[in-house]
């Protein structure tokens, strides 16, 4: 049965189809741009069909996961197996990479240009890299796949980046890396702890849920439970990431291409989070009692900082880069306050950051192809000129700063409320960096749109084009879909949740 | 002695087939000079020849009267060691036709000192080993001054050979030392000598130290490196790709059976503080100063000289899991580093120059697939999945964790951060640097593209699925006498 096998490994083929296209790719003799571009189009519109096919075959009122493929033995030596699977929380994750990938490819169809065919290789590969961050199930692949994003993300920004790009990019890859070494060592140890207790060698997510809570945490900072909390942690708080280990995501984010600043923000950083809840909160959750306190006092140091510098910005994506900084401060926020509707609402909010600040580099892009320049003081007026593109923002930023109706307002709400019970002090610190955000972003939108047209170069651009339409559209459509009806996302991922705060 | 059996004979046929190859090239060179531009394809077969021997022939295990040991491990290193030869051959046709230097004695000393590392592979006895070891360097002197007019390569050719004749030296006086307190020079009556009269007798000791320190000049452990950022640098760029991979792996291949199959290093802590000592400052200033190297064969070097040092981890965590650590270390060692050589020889104008990294400045774009072999080759060097390198180092790092050497683990991991500054430098100014004003005159070979790209995917495919690697160290560190 053809329709069986394609939904027993439904899960395989987004993963690593975008990888298979991207070898195809590389047998396409360069000259030919169109048809690089149409095949990446085709590709990551077929991997978004195929995973709104996950969406429909996942059970929502089931706990753990789901659509899991049998094992497929990797290194049996070792008990490494190819293990994936999604629950509620990771399926959010992967249908946002898949959306984002076709947005992105539409995005860069005009942009004119070098190495066409390198952009879309790296591009397939990082999809391959991000959806397997989110699906693995065993820690070994979940290292490859997670160590395998750094590369594609490294040569977008190196190559296709601004001119302080090859900086940017080292400081990157260094970054990155520098956290994730650390993690390494926390995996095998962990195989070797699961080991110890067992008497069986794995790498097994399932099985270390079973091991890994036994590490004992007591006996000074050096005990083995805190040191393996604090790998995986530094890790991710770098990817967050969570201040100070922020100074390399305003150095990418202004050097990248837009496309590449939009994956980055939307998916790349979420990979943190996920990773922040996935294992630190689930695997080891008597480290995570001691150090949450710590990381909550981080994520409000970030929410605060982060809006306080980026209202200073005289640079739009400067200012949105640092906004992502406060952003992911109140995700944080929701996943160390703990409870049920504070954790979900962080990861809806890991999803609504994914949306609203991936448009609004999209946009931000868009003005730089038209006028070749990010200063907020070189614009202003522009809502005469470009009418459409102006309402698009306006609906993004209020989307981003928590309008009701729109969908920021639903995840700060859900991570304030459920907080509030735990951490009131907290989240009236929070409260002030909503507020602030608002400044922050309208205090833009007013010197960037309203007034009158103070630059001569400005009067003739043209408004935003059928094909940009498109591309913003999709992001447009869910900023309003989990504003008035936040359930549809809500629903899956609640039983998944409560199972893994229950442990 | 009685005389040799069949399965004597056939056990060392593969050296033999080598030897034979070495003396037929000598003869065509000496009568039938039109014959030259064939005699690195005849070098080729004699390998391919060879390996096909060693992996089809029976291992016998003990032959020659116990004086060798052709078993399992002897097979998983010759395999790397013919592979590497095989590659140094293939890159070396082209290259020495560019520099005119196209002649017999190349090809017949690269086959001599394969046939010397092969003898240190397969030898349990102190005497074989003495004589492989020399088998494998006197024909290195002679090819890292093969380019006689260029003063880089005659320092080349010198400096090794001074420190060669140091650590030869230095081994055959430990031999003596060792014979002097077991009265036997097979290594297993050696190694339970030592065991019996412990760390603290000053024979045992000396002897065992000065033999461990002559190898350790082989592989350019800190602090016996000093030779090698000169010695890469000089040579012609695939003696420096041989010289980088074969002598390193067969004396690891000695230090194994002589260290690990004895468990000789843990009989006293001090020994195996002493090793880490060696390890940590090997992997140390191998990356640290590989940064400041302007030179990319020079930078080559000193990653070599770290690489090492991890690969003495896995010797000192010993056990099953370090000993297949070592082997699946050395095999991904190799693949990477002919790999990175033979980019060298890609990008390479004029061997009496400096190879300077920045002379590769947009070449990304200029020779797509040379460039990209190099990319995943110093990927795979930097220790990134999905390369094999990564797998080597995990595990590595794995038998460390698992035996207690967790803070071994973390310098390693440290040191490996600090290695991907320079790797990613070079790929850097190959993707992200325009092309200079002046372009360089790189000449394409078929060959030298073929010998990077095939190391480069071989990197890439045992990355992606080392099963079939792992099994074949696991199985073949069993045989060590224990």
């Amino acid at each position: 049965m053809g329709g069986d096998v394609l939904n027993d490994h439904l899960l395989s083929i987004v993963t690593l189809g975008p990888t298979v296209f991207a070898v195809f790719l590389l047998f396409i003799p360069m000259q030919w741009k169109k048809v690089h571009r149409i095949i990446t189009l085709i590709a990551s519109i077929l991997m978004f069909a195929l995973s709104t096919r996950l969406w429909t075959a996942f059970n929502p009122d089931v706990p753990g996961f789901q659509l899991v493929p049998d094992p497929i033995p990797w290194i049996p030596q070792f008990g490494i197996n190819y293990h994936i699977g999604v629950d509620g929380v990771s399926l959010l994750l992967v249908l946002l990479t898949t959306l984002l990938l076709p947005v992105v490819v539409l995005a860069a169809w005009s942009l004119n240009i070098e190495h066409i065919k390198s952009l879309h290789i790296t591009f397939l590969l990082l999809t391959t890299g991000m959806i397997g961050t989110f699906v693995a199930l065993d820690l070994f692949l979940f290292y490859v796949f997670w160590e395998i994003t750094l590369i594609p993300m490294y040569f977008i920004v190196g190559v296709w980046g601004g001119p302080r790009r090859i900086y940017a990019a080292v400081k990157f890859f260094i970054f990155t890396m520098a956290g994730s070494v650390f993690m390494l060592i926390a995996i095998l140890y962990l195989a070797w702890f699961h080991h110890r207790q067992t008497g069986v060698w794995s790498y097994s997510y399932l099985d270390f849920l079973d091991t890994a809570p036994l590490l004992p945490t007591t006996g000074g900072l050096l005990a083995p439970g805190l040191l393996v909390f604090l790998s995986f942690a530094l890790a991710f708080a770098i990817k967050i990431p969570i201040f100070p280990l922020h100074t390399w995501l305003p150095d990418a984010h202004v050097e990248a291409p837009s496309t590449g600043s939009v994956i980055l923000a939307a998916v790349l950083l979420k990979m943190g989070t996920y990773g922040l809840l996935r294992f630190n909160r689930a695997l080891l959750p008597d480290a995570w009692e001691i150090f949450a306190p710590l990381l909550m006092g981080l994520a409000l140091i970030g929410i605060i900082y982060g809006a306080l510098v980026a209202m200073v910005q005289p640079d739009v994506k400067k200012l949105v880069a640092f906004s992502s900084v406060s952003h992911l401060g109140f995700v944080v926020l929701g996943l160390t306050a703990g409870t049920q509707a504070s954790t979900q609402g962080a990861i809806l909010q890991m999803v609504n950051h994914g949306i609203t600040t991936g448009a609004l580099f999209l946009l931000v892009g868009m003005l730089y192809e038209r006028t070749y320049t990010r200063l907020i003081e070189r614009y202003g007026g522009l809502a005469g000129v470009m009418p459409i593109f102006t309402g698009i923002f306006l609906i993004i930023t209020l989307g981003s700063i928590g309008l009701p109706g729109l969908n920021g307002f639903v995840g700060e709400f859900l991570i304030l409320a459920g907080a509030w019970a735990t951490h009131p002090l907290a989240v009236v610190v929070a409260g002030i960096g909503i507020i602030l955000g608002a400044v922050y972003m309208l205090w833009m939108v007013q010197r960037v749109f309203w007034g009158p047209i103070d630059n001569r170069a400005n009067e003739a651009i043209p408004d935003i084009s059928m094909r940009e339409v498109f591309v913003v559209a999709p992001l447009v459509v869910l900023v309003i879909w989990i504003g008035v009806h936040p359930n549809t996302f809500l629903e899956p991922m609640e039983a998944s949740v409560r199972l893994l705060l229950a442990r | 002695m009685p005389t040799p059996s069949t399965t004597d004979l056939l056990a060392i046929a593969p050296e033999v087939i080598l030897t034979v190859a070495a003396g037929l090239v000598l003869v065509i060179e000496a009568f039938l000079p039109g014959l030259r531009r064939s005699l690195s394809g005849l070098g080729m077969l004699a390998i391919a020849g060879a390996l096909w021997a060693r992996l089809s022939f029976e291992l016998p295990g003990p032959v020659w009267a116990g004086m060798l040991q052709v078993d399992q491990l002897t097979a998983f290193v010759d395999t790397y060691i013919l592979v590497a030869a095989f590659l140094a051959m293939l890159m070396a046709g082209p290259f020495m036709r560019r520099n005119g230097s196209d002649t017999g004695e190349f090809y017949a000393l690269t086959l001599l000192a394969t046939v010397g590392s092969m003898v240190m592979a397969c030898s349990v006895d102190l005497l074989p080993i003495f004589l492989g070891l020399e088998l494998l360097s006197l024909p290195l002197y002679v090819l890292n001054a093969f380019f006689r007019r260029h003063e880089v390569s005659v320092e080349a050719g010198l400096k090794y050979f001074v420190v060669g004749a140091f650590a030869s030296a230095f081994v055959a006086y430990g031999m003596a030392l060792l014979y002097g307190v077991s009265a036997s020079t097979h290594l297993v009556d050696v190694g339970r000598q030592v065991i019996e009269l412990g760390a603290f007798n000053p024979l045992a000791a000396v002897g065992f130290a000065m033999v461990v320190g002559g190898l350790a000049f082989k592989l350019a452990l800190v602090p016996c490196h000093a030779w090698a950022p000169d010695v890469y640098q000089g040579s012609p760029t695939p003696v420096t790709a041989f010289l980088s991979v074969v002598p390193k792996g067969a004396a690891l291949i000695v230090l194994l059976r002589l260290v690990e199959g004895m468990d000789l290093l843990h009989i006293s802590p001090r020994w195996v503080l002493a090793a880490s000592v060696i390890a940590v400052a090997s992997q140390s200033l191998g990356n640290v100063v590989a940064i400041v190297q302007r030179d990319i064969k020079r930078m080559l070097a000193y990653s070599g000289i770290a690489h090492m040092g991890y690969a003495l981890v896995a010797i000192i965590v010993a056990g099953n899991d370090g000993g297949s650590a070592v082997l699946v270390y050395l095999a991904s060692y190799t693949l990477m580093n002919m790999g990175a050589f033979a980019c060298v020889a890609q990008f390479s104008e004029r061997e009496d120059r400096p190879h300077l990294i920045s002379d590769l400045s947009g070449q990304g774009y200029n020779r797509p697939v040379g460039a990209l072999a190099l990319t995943i080759c110093l990927f795979a060097l930097s220790g990134i999945p999905p390369f094999i390198g990564f797998t080597a180092k995990f595990v590595v790092f794995r038998a460390a964790v698992n035996q207690g050497f967790v803070w071994l683990a973390v310098i390693g991991v440290v040191n490996s951060l600090i290695s991907v500054f320079y790797y990613v430098r070079v790929i850097y100014i190959l993707y992200m640097r325009p092309l200079p004003e002046r372009r360089p005159e790189y000449g394409f070979s078929f060959a030298i593209c073929a010998t990077a790209s095939i190391a480069a995917l071989g990197a890439l495919l045992l990355g992606i699925y080392p099963t079939a690697v792992l099994a074949a160290a696991q199985s073949a560190i069993l045989v060590l006498a224990r």
